[in-house]
C-alpha cells in the first residue's frame, strides 16, 4: 500500500488531571510535530495512559487545552476526533472476525460494500494478515492480535495514531520485530505516532523525540540522543540506561582551555572529581553527578595516560558478570562505594575475562564523559 | 496399566459421589414428570386421581376456546412482562457492574428478592387496593373522590410480575456484564461509534448469553405464574397456572392438569435447549476449536 | 537552587545536533526500573475506562429500579406502626407488634415448621449437591450428562409444574402429605441450585492441587477433607444460604405438597391474605425484612457467587 496519509501536529498545553487529591497529570505541556514518531516514556503510573486518553477523548482534563492541527479538540467526543488508538490489551471485538473487526469503522460510516471490501483487504495486507481474515480474535497469537488492532485503528485514516504500550504483552523477540515493523509502517504512511511505553529501549530505538515523564510531570523532551547523553534530571539519568549516580556539591567552576572545567565534591567517592562543559553552575550548589558505566575504563594496571581531565580510582572487583558481548563489573572503591563498569568485548578476549573476582583494578573516566544533573526527586 | 486402574477407580468414585443426587432427582423429579405424561393420557377419576384407561380426552379438552384464550393471554402477558423486565434490568446490570459498590447494589437487589414473595404481593395489594395506600393518599390530597380501580386487572398483574421477576433478570445480566471488557466500548467509540452504537454493536452482542439467561429466567416462571394473577388479577387476567391449579383443586381433572403441565414443560425445555445451544455456540465462537469441547453448557 | 544545569554548553549542544536522529540501542543499555518509582497501578476492571464525572442514564435507571423494589416494602413497614387497621394513617402504635409476638400462636407454629424444613432440606441438599458437583467435575463417567440435565431442568420449570407433579407423585406412591413430603419437595428444588453454585466454584479450582496433595502423600479421603472441601467452602456456603432462603420463601410448591398440620409461614401468610388481612402481616414483614438484611450482611462475601447462579 503506497498511500501516504497526512499527519497533524498535536499541542498539549498546561494539561492537569487529578483523581481526588492525586495529580495524575500536573501541568503537562508537549508539542508534537506533524508526522513525528513521538514517545511518552515513564515508569508505571506516571500518567502516560491518562494523557493518551485525554488526547483520544476518553477522559477530559481539569484544565489546559489540547490542539489538533491548531484546533481545540477537547469539546469533541472520541468518535469525532481524527485520532485513533491501539490499545494495550488490543480491545479486539471478540464477537467479530478479524475481517469484521477491521471493517467495523467502515460499517459504522456505511461505506459501500465494494469499497469496504477493497479497503479492508488493503489494510489487512498492510499488516500481513491476509490469511487470517476469517478467524476470531481468540484464535490469533498475541502478535497477530496486535496487528489487527493496528489495521483497525488505521483504516479510518486518522491523522494521529495513539499507541498505548502496544507491545507490552508480547515476548521480547516478537517485540523487537514488531517494533521495527511499526517503525517501517510509520515511515510508510507518514502520520503522527504517539507511542506510550515504559520500556526505554523501545522508546530510544524508534522515536524521533521522547518525553520522559514521572509522577504526572514532563521532565525532559528531546531526541533519544539528547535524553541519553544529556539527561536533565537525576531521575531521567537513572531511568534511561544504566548509570552511576552520586550526590555532589559544586566546588569550583573555571574556564579550562576552550571550555569549562567543574570540580565536584562527592562524599560517596570520598574525593573530588572533574567534569567539563558546564558554565552555569554556582559554587556550593547541590547537584547530582552521573556517569554511564560503559564510559568507564577498567584496567588491571595503572593507566598510562593520566591527565588533568581523567578521574582515576582504585578498587576491587566485587562481582564480574560476563554476558558474551560484554562484561559488567561491580567495583568496590577504596572507601567502600560500589561503582558499575561495563566493558564491551569488541575483539576476541579483549580485556574481558582477564579481570576476575577480587582482582585489584583501576577505574577511570574522562571529565568529558561525566554529567551534572539537576536534583528533582530522590 | 496403572493409569487405567486409576481411571476405573475415578469412574467409581465419580459415580459414588454423584449417585445420591442423581437418584434423588430421578426419583423425586423425573419420575413425577413421567407420571404427569402418563396421567395426561388417562381418564379422569371421579374425586381426583385417574382411571386406568387410555384416552386423549385431556388433549381434546385443552382445545376448548376458553383455554386457548387463556393460553394466548398467558403468552402475551409473559412476553410483554419479559420485554419490559429485560429493558429495565439491562441498564441496572450495567450500572451495577461498573459501580465501585457492587456488593451494596447486589444486596439492595437481593434483599427484596429474598423477602417472602407473599409478603411482597401483599404489599402490592396494600398499595393498589381500593382502600390501599395510593387511593387513600389521593383521597386525602383531594385529587380523587372515588377509589381508582388499580387492582384486579391486567395492568396490576403485569406490574407485580415485573416487580417479582426483575431480580431474576438483573442478577444474570450483572454477572455477565461484570465479565465484559469495558475497554471494548472505548475502542468502539474511538473507531467512530456513537454511544448508542457502541452499546448495540459491541456490548449487547458480547453479553448475549446473559440476556438469554435473563429472558429464560423471567419468561418461564412468568409463563407458569400462579400466585400473582390469583391475588392481584381479576377474571380477565387468569393465566395457565391458575387453570392448572383449578383443575387439580376444584374440578379435580388431573389428566387435564397433567396435559397443561406437559405443554408448559415442553415449552420450557425448548427454551432451555435454545439457551444451552446458543451459549455453547457462543463459547465455540469465542474459543479456539481445540478448546470447544464442553458439552456442559451450564448457565453460570 | 538558582541555576539548573540543563544541557551542556554550546559546544556540546552543537555536537549533539550532528548526531544521527535515531540510534539503535545496544542491549547493554537495558536497565532495571529505577528504585522508588511507584509500582504498577491497577484499577479494578469495572472502573477503568469510564468518565467518573458523568451521572449516566444507567445509574439513574438503577436507582429508580431499586426504589421500585423497595417502595412496597417501605409502605408495608410504615403501616405496621399505624394505630388503625386500614391504610389511612391514624397514629403511631406498636399494637401489631404486640399481637405478632404475643398473640399469634399459629403464626409462630407455622414459622417453626418453615424453619425446621428450611434447615433440614437445605443441609441435605447442600451435602448431596456438593458431593455430586465434585464427582461430576473431577471424574469422568458415562452418566455425567444425564445428571447435568436432570439437575438443570428443575431450575427452569415453573413451580406450578413441579408442585403438581410432586402432588400427583406423592399421591400415587401413597406418601402422606405433611412435613415429610414438604421436606422432600424442598430438597428437590434446592439440589440444583447448590449443585450449580458448587460447580461454578469448582470451575475456578486448580486441578493440579489435588495431584500435588496426592503426591505429597495424602489419601483420597484426606485430599477431600483437607484440600477440596476448604477450597469449595464459599460455593457450599452460598449454596446453603440460597437453599435456606428459597425454602423459607417457597409458597407454590409447598401449597401442593402440604397436608394438615404442616402449614408453613408462606402458607399461613397466604391464608391471612385470602381470609382476612390483619396488620400483623405488616409487622411480620418488618421482622422478616430485618432477618433477610442481617443474612445478606452476614453473607455479603458470597453475594456475588449467589448472583451468578440466579
Ligand atoms: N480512574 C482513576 N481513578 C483514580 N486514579 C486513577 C484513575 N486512573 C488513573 N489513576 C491514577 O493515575 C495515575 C496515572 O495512571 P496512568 O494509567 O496514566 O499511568 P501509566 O503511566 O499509564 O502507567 P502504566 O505504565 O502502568 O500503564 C495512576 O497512578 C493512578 O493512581
Ligand atoms: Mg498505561
Amino acid at each position: 500500500m503506497g498511500k501516504r496519509l497526512k499527519g497533524f501536529d498535536v499541542t498539549v498545553k498546561d494539561v492537569s488531571r487529578a483523581y481526588g487529591n492525586f495529580k495524575a497529570l500536573d501541568d503537562v505541556s508537549i508539542e508534537i510535530r506533524k508526522g513525528e514518531f513521538f514517545s511518552l516514556l515513564g515508569p508505571s503510573g506516571c500518567g502516560k495512559t491518562t494523557l493518551l486518553r485525554i488526547i483520544a477523548g476518553f477522559d477530559s482534563p481539569d484544565n489546559g487545552v489540547v490542539l489538533l492541527d491548531g484546533k481545540d479538540i477537547l469539546p469533541l467526543p472520541p468518535d469525532k476526533r481524527q485520532v485513533n488508538t491501539v490499545f494495550q490489551s488490543y480491545a479486539l471485538f471478540p464477537h467479530l472476525s478479524v475481517y469484521e473487526n477491521v471493517a467495523f469503522p467502515l460499517r459504522l460510516r456505511k461505506v459501500p460494500a465494494g469499497k469496504l471490501d477493497a479497503k479492508v483487504r488493503d489494510y489487512l495486507h498492510l499488516v500481513q494478515l491476509d490469511n487470517h481474515m476469517d478467524k476470531k480474535p481468540s484464535m490469533l497469537s498475541g502478535g497477530q492480535k496486535q496487528r489487527v488492532a493496528i489495521a483497525r485503528a488505521l483504516i479510518n485514516e486518522p491523522s494521529v495514531l495513539l499507541l498505548d504500550e502496544p507491545l507490552s504483552a508480547l515476548d521480547a523477540k516478537l517485540r523487537q520485530n514488531l517494533l521495527v515493523e511499526l517503525d517501517h509502517l510509520h515511515d510508510q504512511i507518514g502520520i503522527t505516532f504517539i507511542y506510550v511505553t515504559h520500556d526505554q529501549s523501545e522508546a530510544l530505538s524508534v522515536s524521533d523525540r521522547i518525553a520522559v515523564m514521572n509522577q504526572g510531570k514532563v521532565l525532559q523532551i528531546g531526541t533519544p540522543y539528547e535524553i541519553y547523553e544529556s539527561p536533565a534530571t537525576d531521575f531521567v539519568a537513572r531511568f534511561i540506561g544504566e548509570t552511576n549516580l552520586f550526590p555532589a556539591v559544586v566546588k569550583q567552576c573555571d574556564p579550562y582551555e576552550d571550555y569549562y572545567m567543574t570540580t565536584l565534591d562527592i562524599p560517596a567517592l570520598g574525593t573530588e572529581i572533574k567534569v567539563t562543559d558546564y558554565d552555569n553552575l554556582a559554587v556550593g550548589q547541590h547537584v547530582s553527578f552521573t556517569v554511564r558505566p560503559e564510559k568507564l575504563k577498567i584496567t588491571g594496571h595503572q593507566p598510562t595516560r593520566v591527565g588533568k581531565d581523567i578521574n582515576l580510582f582504585r578498587g576491587i572487583v566485587e562481582e564480574p558478570i560476563y554476558s558474551g558481548f560484554q562484561s559488567k563489573y561491580y567495583v568496590s572503591l577504596e572507601n567502600g562505594t560500589v561503582i558499575k563498569v561495563i566493558q564491551q568485548h569488541a575483539n576476541y578476549m579483549d580485556e574481558g575475562p582477564d579481570i576476575d573476582w577480587k582482582d585489584q583494578v583501576f577505574v577511570s573516566w574522562s571529565a568529558e564523559d561525566g554529567y551534572i544533573v539537576e536534583v528533582v526527586d530522590s | 496399566m496403572n493409569s487405567h486402574m486409576q481411571e476405573k477407580r475415578g469412574r467409581r468414585l465419580g459415580i459414588t459421589y454423584s449417585a445420591p443426587m442423581g437418584l434423588w432427582l430421578t426419583f423425586f423429579f423425573l419420575v413425577p414428570l413421567c407420571i404427569i405424561i402418563l396421567y395426561s393420557f388417562l381418564k379422569k377419576g371421579l374425586y381426583g386421581g385417574v382411571e386406568w384407561e387410555f384416552t386423549l380426552t385431556a388433549y381434546r379438552q385443552m382445545l376448548n376456546p376458553n383455554f386457548m384464550r387463556v393460553f394466548l393471554r398467558t403468552l402475551w402477558v409473559a412476553a410483554l412482562s419479559t420485554v419490559i423486565t429485560i429493558t429495565l434490568a439491562l441498564p441496572c446490570g450495567y450500572a451495577m457492574a461498573r459501580s465501585r459498590h457492587q456488593v451494596m447494589w447486589l444486596a439492595l437487589v437481593i434483599i427484596p428478592f429474598w423477602t417472602n414473595s407473599l409478603i411482597r404481593i401483599y404489599a402490592w395489594i396494600a398499595i393498589l387496593s381500593s382502600e390501599g395506600f395510593v387511593n387513600e393518599a389521593l383521597k386525602a390530597l383531594g385529587v380523587i373522590g372515588e377509589s381508582l380501580p388499580l387492582i384486579y386487572n391486567q395492568g396490576a398483574v403485569i406490574t407485580v410480575l415485573i416487580y417479582m421477576y426483575i431480580p431474576f433478570a438483573i442478577l444474570p445480566l450483572f454477572t455477565t456484564i461484570d465479565k465484559f471488557d469495558f475497554q471494548l466500548l472505548e475502542a468502539a467509540r474511538d473507531l467512530g461509534a456513537s454511544k448508542p452504537e457502541s452499546i448495540f454493536k459491541v456490548l449487547i452482542p458480547n453479553i448475549r448469553s446473559g440476556i438469554i439467561t435473563a429472558v429464560i429466567f423471567t419468561f418461564i416462571p412468568i409463563f407458569g405464574a400462579y400466585t400473582v394473577p390469583l391475588l392481584v388479577g381479576g377474571k380477565d387476567s387468569y393465566m395457565i397456572g391458575n387453570i392448572i391449579v383449578d383443575q387439580v383443586t376444584k374440578t379435580r381433572n388431573w389428566p387435564l392438569a397433567s396435559a397443561f403441565s406437559l405443554v408448559i414443560t415442553v415449552v420450557s425445555t425448548i427454551g432451555v435447549i435454545w439457551m444451552m445451544t446458543s451459549t455453547a455456540s457462543e463459547r465455540a465462537r469465542l474459543k479456539a476449536p481445540a478448546q470447544v469441547v464442553d458439552a456442559n453448557g451450564g448457565i453460570s | 537552587m538558582s541555576t539548573s544545569p540543563k544541557v551542556k554548553s554550546a559546544a556540546v549542544a552543537a555536537k549533539l545536533k550532528k548526531q544521527p536522529k535515531k540510534m539503535r540501542l545496544e542491549p547493554s543499555r537495558l536497565v532495571e526500573a529505577p528504585k522508588g518509582t511507584p509500582g504498577p497501578y491497577k484499577l479494578p476492571k469495572n472502573q477503568m475506562f469510564q468518565d467518573h464525572r458523568k451521572f449516566g442514564f444507567s445509574n439513574i435507571m438503577l436507582v429508580l429500579v431499586i426504589a421500585f423494589l423497595f417502595m412496597p416494602l417501605f409502605v408495608v413497614v410504615t403501616y405496621s406502626f399505624n394505630a388503625s387497621r386500614g391504610m389511612r394513617w391514624t397514629g403511631f402504635s406498636l399494637e401489631w407488634y404486640y399481637k405478632l409476638f404475643f398473640d399469634s400462636k399459629e403464626l409462630w407454629r407455622a414459622f417453626a415448621n418453615s424453619f425446621v424444613i428450611a434447615i433440614t432440606s437445605s443441609i441435605v441438599a447442600t451435602f448431596l449437591g456438593s458431593l455430586s458437583a465434585i464427582g461430576i467435575k473431577w471424574y469422568k463417567f458415562k452418566s455425567r450428562s444425564y445428571i447435568q440435565v436432570v439437575s438443570f431442568l428443575p431450575m427452569v420449570l415453573p413451580e406450578v409444574i413441579i408442585g403438581i407433579s410432586m402432588l400427583i407423585f406423592f399421591t400415587a406412591v401413597k406418601i402422606p402429605l405433611g412435613m415429610f413430603s414438604i421436606f422432600v419437595a424442598h430438597t428437590t428444588f434446592n439440589l440444583p441450585f447448590v449443585f450449580l453454585l458448587v460447580s461454578a466454584r469448582l470451575e475456578e479450582f486448580d486441578f493440579s492441587v489435588i495431584e500435588a496433595a496426592r503426591d505429597l502423600g495424602a489419601t483420597e479421603r484426606q485430599t477431600l477433607m483437607k484440600v477440596i472441601v476448604p477450597s469449595i467452602m464459599p460455593g457450599v456456603m452460598s449454596g446453603l444460604l440460597m437453599a435456606i432462603t428459597m425454602s423459607l420463601e417457597d409458597f407454590v410448591i409447598t401449597f401442593f405438597v402440604s397436608g394438615p398440620g404442616s402449614t408453613t409461614l408462606p402458607l399461613y401468610v397466604y391464608s391471612m391474605i385470602r381470609y382476612g388481612v390483619s396488620p400483623v402481616i405488616n409487622a411480620l414483614s418488618l421482622v422478616l425484612i430485618l432477618g433477610i438484611m442481617l443474612l445478606a450482611l452476614g453473607f455479603r462475601r458470597f453475594l456475588k457467587t449467589i448472583a451468578a447462579s440466579s
